[in-house]
């Protein structure tokens, strides 16, 4: 068939396929047209895209001319991007994800889980224990003004009111928290990138700090508002913390160790499993940043509360991370 | 190396070609994008001061969202176009032609982090230019890929002559050419045309617009006018 027929029996069907893409393929649906009179419904919009890809196909065996090769192909790339366009995430999705795809995700990651977990609370309990024995070497870590900020915090005697904080209200820090606390996560994950050793460094630094905090106070008496402080909210902060350096460590094992994989394939399946577990993490980072702001700075509460509360949120998480989606039929 | 079109087969059995985006066109996307969501922080920052310090919280909320979030959900929900990105023609895709997924949306921006170091996208434009279809590390990790988005081409048609047919029988790639040229015509001066024309004497046996009219015939034979 020679390109005039070609072109003059298909035009009409190539411009109402031009015609559905400009009308009805736009990203938001607000933005599409509703069915008009020229324009065929979306059911049949697979079937178009299918005859334009064959029509392109023929175009290029039977060698018509190059304009009319990148007008088809120009119409089947723009089909291509609308057929394979993302599905909006399902409810049912998502739910499912957090209660048995992420802690499966995270105990499918046992080994680097394990190895982040040992270099986050090994120097920050070593710390702890550290400065309850020479007290004088968390001068080594803090300046003076910094010391004198979190005495400041954490004075039994002045902060009856709100715990964990000089002034704000509980919206001002949970704002604070979400923009802080996440882009620490965030940050500890992408770090691994560069071998694992921006995740090990973040890991042992927030390690040594903490315990700094912690076990300064401790020493100093201050002790008992700065553990109701914290109770509440260091269960889902601090795993999220090992989490994020745990899927930062597996990308920089990906890095250095492929396996039988090529490198770039070992780092495109370890960065799908990072975002994954980044997507976990941040949602128990909001959680901690909401207890945090909302809870753990209430002052009146005994100590006995906040210690079982606190101690509920461990055994919850950790019972969450154990067990979640265990002896179900992944659906995927 | 130096041609950065890459064809894709899709499961179609068609080719889709994807003309890599290099450092230059991506950076003035950046800025764009960033002068957008300055702006965007700078409104919100004066709505929000009425609120006093119960503000500060949303502020910070918002510029989290901005931060973290702006470029993820504009290249998902947005077929893989920011502001900035459609300013500048660009598209992230997947490697596979795919539109951008919001896995891989994610960790191309969560690791611009890494591509930030040391300062200035140093790493980032480090990568790009080492590699053949200039990705960024997160890219790589990604597996996404900046193309330019191609504007569509609208084929004028092959202007009308007497018909002549080729005095031999050509290749296809040349009647491809004689036929593209006659449907350029529009876009070219006539000096241009015959200058064109006369590197191919033997077929066209003429010279001068007399050649032009030949080819432009001889292309409206292979097309099947009558």
């Amino acid at each position: 068939m020679k390109q005039q027929t070609f072109q003059s029996r298909h035009a009409q069907e190539w411009a109402a396929f031009e015609r559905w893409l400009t009308l009805r393929g736009r990203p938001r649906t607000r933005d599409r047209m509703l069915d008009g009179d020229d324009v065929f419904s979306d059911v049949e919009f697979p079937a178009a895209y299918r005859r334009i890809c064959q029509q392109l196909a023929l175009a290029e065996r039977r060698g018509y001319s190059a304009l009319l090769v990148h007008r088809l192909q120009d119409l089947a790339h723009r089909g291509h991007l609308i057929l394979y366009r993302p599905k909006a995430p399902r409810a049912r999705a998502v739910v499912d994800f957090f209660a048995a795809g992420f802690p499966r995700l995270v105990r499918s990651q046992w080994r680097v889980m394990l190895i982040a977990a040992l270099l986050f609370f090994a120097p920050l309990i070593g710390v702890i224990v550290l400065l309850q024995w020479r007290p004088e070497l968390v001068h080594s870590l803090f300046d003076p003004a910094q010391l004198a900020n979190f005495e400041n915090m954490y004075d039994p005697a002045s902060s009856a009111e709100k715990l964990g904080r000089e002034s704000g209200t509980d919206m001002a820090m949970f704002g604070y928290y979400i923009f802080n606390n996440v882009s620490i996560g965030f940050r500890t994950f992408a770090s691994g990138l560069l071998a694992g050793v921006g995740s090990i460094f973040v890991l042992i630094m927030n390690g040594v700090i903490i315990g700094g905090v912690a076990g300064h106070l401790t020493a100093i008496g201050y002790g008992d508002p700065f553990w109701r402080f914290v109770a509440g909210h260091s269960a889902p902060e601090l795993l999220a913390i090992v989490i994020s350096g745990g899927a930062g460590l597996q990308i920089g094992m990906a890095l250095i160790a492929p396996g039988r994989r090529t490198r770039g394939r070992a780092l495109v399946e370890a960065g799908s499993i990072g975002a994954r577990l980044v997507l976990g993490v941040f949602a128990m980072l909001v959680l901690a940043a909401f207890v945090e702001a909302y809870w753990s700075s209430i002052g009146w509460m005994p100590a006995s509360v906040k210690f079982s509360v606190g101690g509920l949120f461990w055994l919850m998480i950790l019972l969450w991370l154990w067990r979640g989606g265990r002896g179900r039929v992944d659906v995927e | 190396m130096l041609d950065t079109l890459t064809l894709v087969e899709t499961p179609e059995g068609i080719a889709l070609r994807l003309r890599a985006a290099g450092a230059m066109p991506r950076a003035a996307a950046w800025a764009i994008d960033m002068v957008i969501r300055g702006a965007l922080l700078w409104g919100v920052a004066t709505v929000i001061a009425v609120l006093g310090r119960t503000g500060v919280g949303f502020y910070l909320l918002i510029l989290f969202v901005i931060f973290w979030l702006y470029p993820v959900l504009f290249e998902v929900l947005r077929d893989g176009q920011t502001p900035g990105k459609k300013i500048m023609r660009l598209r992230v895709i997947n490697a596979n032609g795919t539109p951008v997924t919001w896995i891989s949306s994610i960790v191309r921006n969560l690791l611009r982090t890494v591509d930030m170091l040391p300062f200035g996208y140093a790493f980032g434009l480090v990568a790009s230019l080492i590699d053949p279809s200039s990705r960024r590390l997160g890219d790589m990790v990604a597996g996404t890929l900046v193309v330019h988005v191609e504007p569509p081409e609208q084929p004028s048609a092959a202007p009308l002559a007497p018909i002549v047919q080729a005095p031999i029988a050509l290749p296809p790639a040349a009647r491809a050419a004689i036929v593209e040229f006659a449907e350029r015509a529009a876009t070219l001066t006539p000096e241009r045309q015959q200058e064109l024309a006369a590197l191919l004497p033997m077929l066209t046996q003429a010279g001068g617009a007399l050649a032009v009219q030949r080819l432009h015939g001889m292309a409206g034979a292979m097309l099947g006018r009558s």
